[in-house]
């Protein structure tokens, strides 16, 4: 096992790494920024280091400046945590030439799954559908006509160079089809000097589900359930909820053993994330994630593993301890992002928390680095506390998560807790009954 | 900076080389080849000593940045708020001579010119020369040789 290991990461989920190793008996070094020199992981850690000004691309994402830290502090391992370089594969291939342990899966598998076009062709290869779409661009009408009567209307047409909405355009049958290609093709080239432009199917009304797996790169692979993460805006998830209150058992045990086979085919090592779309009994495979994930907690709430300790044991080269029939999946939990926005208009809202209070209680957990005092910097993203709450059922769950949204006092600063306590009073919310797009909805009829 | 038990590199160790050597001259023989956990240690006689495997080449890096003052206020790196502090623009391992037992590049009461180099920064098994920002007498050196160093550490005080 590790006796030293540096946790390339700051905020909440550094502390939460912190706190593994601890429990572990491992020694944590803390690198940072000298925007962060104040940080709770700071003040914890065994040793730190300061590796550059505030700007991430000069610290948290300078790979030189982390190195050299786990070099000078002696470290065995490093654990990148959650986004800055923890998806990137010259990283995690840098690390272990430098004769460190990457606390992550192989720079192959971060490699494959960060490039969505192969990640989506490997998918297919390892029998997991994805969203019905023409694999190649279209080269005229007649091609395109024929590809959306296969995979069926609405057909969202998308430029093959592009991404960010520009060249999209929904086409709800043959005659808007007719009519919208030539205006895709027109803004792709516009856009991307490239006209190539390709269809699948639009999904109206999609949950976003996704599988918690944990693999130990010798073909053990395991599951942790699944997560509904579908109350999203702007592509940034603000609740998560586990089980999903839109599968039946016998879906969720089709979805789960889909994605745990695909993993042992492809010998995965460590915790990743498998995500769908799922509508009318139907899943997509959109994306992977090969690093662990904010909502990781709801998952270990029901499962009562720890994800950071079983990365770093499998990072150490044990086997995975737990087979699936060790693994009870217990009530219900959900988590609650604490953003320092703006309820409304998610204006980020840096500065100085006044009074802070979290709550308690059974079945409540708090990750976050903030405490009274503390400066929410500018310079990062805006996440400052994860509330989770775990009841024996969903209606438990619900009733406890208002009660501890009440206690939860953050002064100072916005946060996203007002807008927290907005949906858990909402009936659709309540029922279980939204999508990808409910909540941006939901915002806009609140204004 | 916050540092303790600071592994020291994988070092040679002496005791285990002089009983190399003598085996080496008991047995006669012109070279001896020891390897045990990642490290190995060849004697041979006639020749000079030979070096150790080669370090791993040199990775990709910035090039060498400037040493600049930190203009930012905040502090938390030793003291490095002083205005005539060098301070480090990288985390690395810092020397003042560009070999061991060689001279010293700078010393206390030394005039130093913009751009002379005051010391390096090993970082990623690359050199990086700090440079002097300013024209000016080195009042103190605030490191010693070989010590690990994080970024805006303060170096040197130039008056």
């Amino acid at each position: 096992m590790f006796e030293k290991v540096l946790i390339a990461n700051r905020g909440e989920i550094a502390l939460r790494i912190h706190r593994a190793c601890r429990e572990m008996g491992i020694k944590t070094v803390a690198v940072h920024s000298t925007a962060d020199a104040n940080a709770m992981n700071v003040r914890l850690a065994d040793e730190t280091v300061c590796i550059g000004p505030p700007p991430a691309r000069a610290s948290y994402l300078n790979i030189a400046a982390i190195i050299s830290a786990a070099a000078i502090t002696g470290a065995d391992a490093i654990h990148p945590g959650i986004g800055f370089l923890s998806e990137n594969p010259d990283f995690a291939a840098l690390v272990e030439e430098h004769g460190f342990v990457f606390i992550g899966p192989s720079p192959e598998h971060i490699r494959l799954m960060g490039d969505k076009v192969r990640a989506k062709e490997e998918a297919r290869r390892l029998g997991i559908p994805t969203v019905p779409g023409s694999p190649e661009a279209l080269s005229d009408f007649a091609a395109a006509a024929e590809t959306a009567r296969n995979v069926g209307y609405p057909v969202l047409l998308k430029a093959s160079a592009g991404g960010g909405g520009r060249g999209m355009k929904l086409a709800r049958n043959e005659a808007e089809l007719a009519r919208l290609l030539p205006l895709a093709q027109a803004e792709a080239r516009a856009a991307f000097a490239d006209e190539a432009v390709y269809l699948e199917r639009y999904l109206e009304r999609p949950r976003h589900i996704e599988v918690q797996l944990l693999g130990d790169g010798d073909g053990a692979v395991i599951h942790l359930g699944e997560r509904d993460c579908s109350l999203q805006r702007s592509h940034q998830k603000l609740l998560e909820e586990t089980p999903s209150p839109a599968l039946g058992e016998a879906s969720r045990q089709r979805l789960l053993t889909l994605a745990v086979n695909a993993m042992k085919r492809l010998g995965y090592k460590s915790a990743g994330t498998m995500e769908f779309l799922y509508q009318d009994g139907e899943f997509f495979f959109i994306e992977m994630n090969t690093r662990l994930q904010v909502e990781h907690t709801i998952s270990e709430m029901v499962s009562g593993v720890d994800l950071v300790r079983e990365q770093i044991r499998i990072a150490a080269g044990e086997r995975l301890a737990l087979g699936q029939s060790d693994i009870a999946l217990r009530g219900h939990a959900i988590e609650c992002r604490i953003n320092a926005e703006n309820p409304e208009d998610f204006r980020p809202s840096p500065g100085r928390i006044g009074d802070y209070h979290v709550p308690g209680g059974l079945g409540i957990r708090v990750d976050s680095a903030a405490y009274q005092g503390y400066d929410v910097p500018p310079y990062y993203d805006s996440l400052i506390a994860k509330l989770i709450v775990h009841g024996a059922t969903r209606d438990e769950c619900l009733m406890r998560l208002a009660r501890a949204l009440d206690e939860y006092v953050i002064g100072g600063i916005e946060t996203t807790l007002p807008l927290h306590q907005r949906l858990v009073g909402n009936a659709d919310f309540r029922r279980g009954d939204y999508h990808i797009h409910w909540l941006e909805d939901f915002l806009g009829r609140g204004r | 900076m916050r540092i303790g038990g600071r592994r020291p590199p994988p070092a040679p160790d002496a005791e285990l080389i002089r009983r190399l050597a003598e085996l080496l001259a008991e047995t006669g023989l012109s070279e001896l080849e020891y390897e045990s956990d990642g490290y190995r240690i060849r004697v041979a006689r006639e020749t000079a000593l030979t070096p150790l495997p080669p370090a791993p080449p040199a990775l990709q890096q910035p090039p060498p940045s400037e040493a600049t003052p930190r203009s930012e206020a905040t502090s938390g790196a030793n003291g490095a708020d002083h205005p005539g502090a060098v301070t480090a623009p990288m985390v690395g391992v810092a020397y003042l001579a560009s070999q061991p037992g060689t001279a010293p590049f700078v010393q206390v009461g030394d005039t130093v010119s913009e751009g002379q180099t005051l010391l390096v920064i090993e970082a990623m098994k690359v050199m990086n020369q700090i440079r002097s920002p300013r024209g000016g007498r080195i009042a103190r050196i605030m490191i010693a040789d070989a010590e690990p160093v994080e970024y805006g550490a303060a170096l040197m005080l130039i008056e």
